[in-house]
């Protein structure tokens, strides 16, 4: 054997002993490591948000300190406006009309991705892995595969950046595999610090629209009996509150799988009701009448899903 | 002196010339058709003992290729002729096709970073398209008590109104297209 061949044989084993030494990441080691970055790094950039046909860029800042977090974006396009999270509240102002909206939303956590803290229990109704490995934004990254077990929800790809585990592409298909929504990084850096910005909505001309106020209700006062759901599917919130009007209250119901959402909305019959299947993008709704009420069931799930719901659903005064 | 160039030619075509000595090479094989003629038969043979599969183009396989292409009229205004293809357009389109797969082959490897770079592009691409039954804009007017209800369900039900583009909040967000199963 020559010298030369004993070098490469040596520069294998070398590489086989360093690569034994750090075992690779699975799929799940994989989310929590970057649920952990979107809360405690201080990055930047510009995220492209494909909704509906529909191109969306935005300036993109998510600041932490000290176990507070603000995330921020600003659209490049109009209309244009600033839309910042903090503690649960997403605060919308409107450059041109000066029109500002606070939203108490405290069941939600990032524009991104939402991704549960507890995979573990996902287990049954999820599966995870890394199917491979791309560049996004030119920086190199892991691809989970998040993809159900059954029909009833959509599949999730998540490109997460090999170094800081940010997550720089988030994509949700179709059961046929097609791409429904996407949410794409551009470029993305990572700073020590970013400043929070305080949201100076308020002023005497032109005061902040507050929407939504929650305050989780128990679903016991719902006017609805949820009979059958999918595998996994849980109890978020309910509240009962005016919606179009301040005289026509409406009952929501949020459920969730820990990625998907659905919502339960019922109210009084109106002429405005149309029945039936009906989609705008990821989401899909189903409507129909009880006796007087109307009930809709929304989501990112497939058609089947929200039918299968809202036909399981039945008035609660109703003996059958 | 041709022995040399011989066995410039020979390392050359294993790649072992160095950055200047292949640009002399070059600048002398461009001036003498010999050389053209040898470079091409050592290239053949060198093609021959690595691989059981040879393809021999001739030289002036490009340049036949150009001239065709300079041959063919340019239309400034939009022809509603009915498309026949004779020999030649299917000779000159085949040839373009082969170029093409040649330099798709040879770009494979450069490819990498530019998908990165085309993400948005490539994602815009994979959008399916919208249904053509979609409720536009100009149906909203009509259906406005609707929309407005849906519009209220789908603000409360998540926060992606706010980063979506038609979002205008007169009605806190706008459906775009609202298809009806």
């Amino acid at each position: 054997m020559t010298v030369v061949k004993l070098f490469f044989v040596a520069l294998l084993l070398s590489i086989k002993i360093a690569s034994a030494r750090e075992p690779e990441l699975n799929a799940q080691q994989v989310l929590e490591k970057m649920n952990h970055a979107m809360e405690v790094l201080n990055y930047q950039g510009t995220v492209a948000f494909l909704k509906n046909g529909k191109l969306e860029p935005m300036k993109y800042v998510h600041a932490a300190a000290k176990g507070v977090q603000q995330e921020r974006l600003l659209s490049l396009n109009s209309p244009l406006r600033e839309i910042i999270r903090d503690a649960g509240k997403v605060s919308c102002l409107f450059k041109e009309s000066q029109q500002s909206i606070v939203d108490h939303r405290p069941f939600e956590r990032s524009f991104l991705v939402d991704v549960p803290y507890n995979l573990d229990e996902m287990g049954a109704i999820y599966q995870f892995e890394v199917v491979g490995e791309e560049n996004v934004a030119m920086l190199p990254s892991y691809v989970v595969a998040i993809q159900p077990k059954d029909t009833a929800r959509y599949t999730r790809k998540i490109w997460i950046e090999k170094q800081q585990f940010l997550p720089l592409k988030i994509v949700l298909y179709d059961n046929q595999g097609v791409p429904l929504e996407q949410v794409v990084f551009t470029e993305i850096e990572v700073k020590d610090s970013l400043p929070f910005v305080d949201v100076k909505f308020l002023d005497s001309i032109h005061p902040a629209k507050h929407i939504h106020q929650l305050q989780s209700q128990s679903s016991d006062q719902a006017a609805f009996i949820v009979t059958e759901l999918p595998k996994g599917f849980r109890e978020v919130f309910f509240t009962r509150k005016p919606m179009h009007n301040a005289e026509q209250p409406v009952d929501h119901l949020l459920l969730s799988d820990g990625f998907t959402s659905v919502s339960i909305y019922m109210e009084s019959k109106s002429a405005a009701m149309q029945s039936g299947l009906q989609s705008v993008g990821a989401v899909n709704s189903y409507s129909r009448t009880i006796k007087n009420y109307q009930l809709t069931v929304m989501g990112e799930a497939p058609a089947e899903t929200v039918k299968f719901i809202a036909e399981g659903i039945k008035l609660r005064d109703l003996k059958d | 002196m041709p022995e040399d160039l011989n066995q410039k030619i020979s390392q050359f075509l294993d790649n072992e010339l160095d950055h200047v000595q292949a640009l002399n090479l070059l600048k002398k094989v461009q001036l003498q058709s010999e050389l053209q003629d040898k470079l091409n038969r050592y290239e053949a043979i060198s093609h021959a003992m690595r691989t059981d599969i040879f393809l021999l183009t001739k030289a002036d396989f490009s340049k036949k290729i150009s001239q065709q292409i300079q041959k063919e009229p340019v239309y400034l205004l939009s022809q509603h002729k009915a498309f026949k293809p004779s020999h030649k357009q299917i000779a000159v389109a085949a040839s373009i096709a082969i170029v093409a797969v040649i330099a798709g082959h040879s770009m494979n490897d450069r490819d990498q970073y530019p998908k990165a770079a085309l993400a948005i592009q490539v994602a815009q691409n994979q959008l399916p398209e919208q249904p053509s039954n979609s409720v536009g804009h100009a149906n909203q007017a009509v259906q406005d008590p609707l929309n407005k209800r849906i519009n209220d369900y789908l603000q409360a039900h998540n926060s992606s109104v706010y980063t979506n583009g038609e979002a205008d909040f007169q009605h806190f967000a706008r459906v775009t297209a609202y298809s009806h199963k």
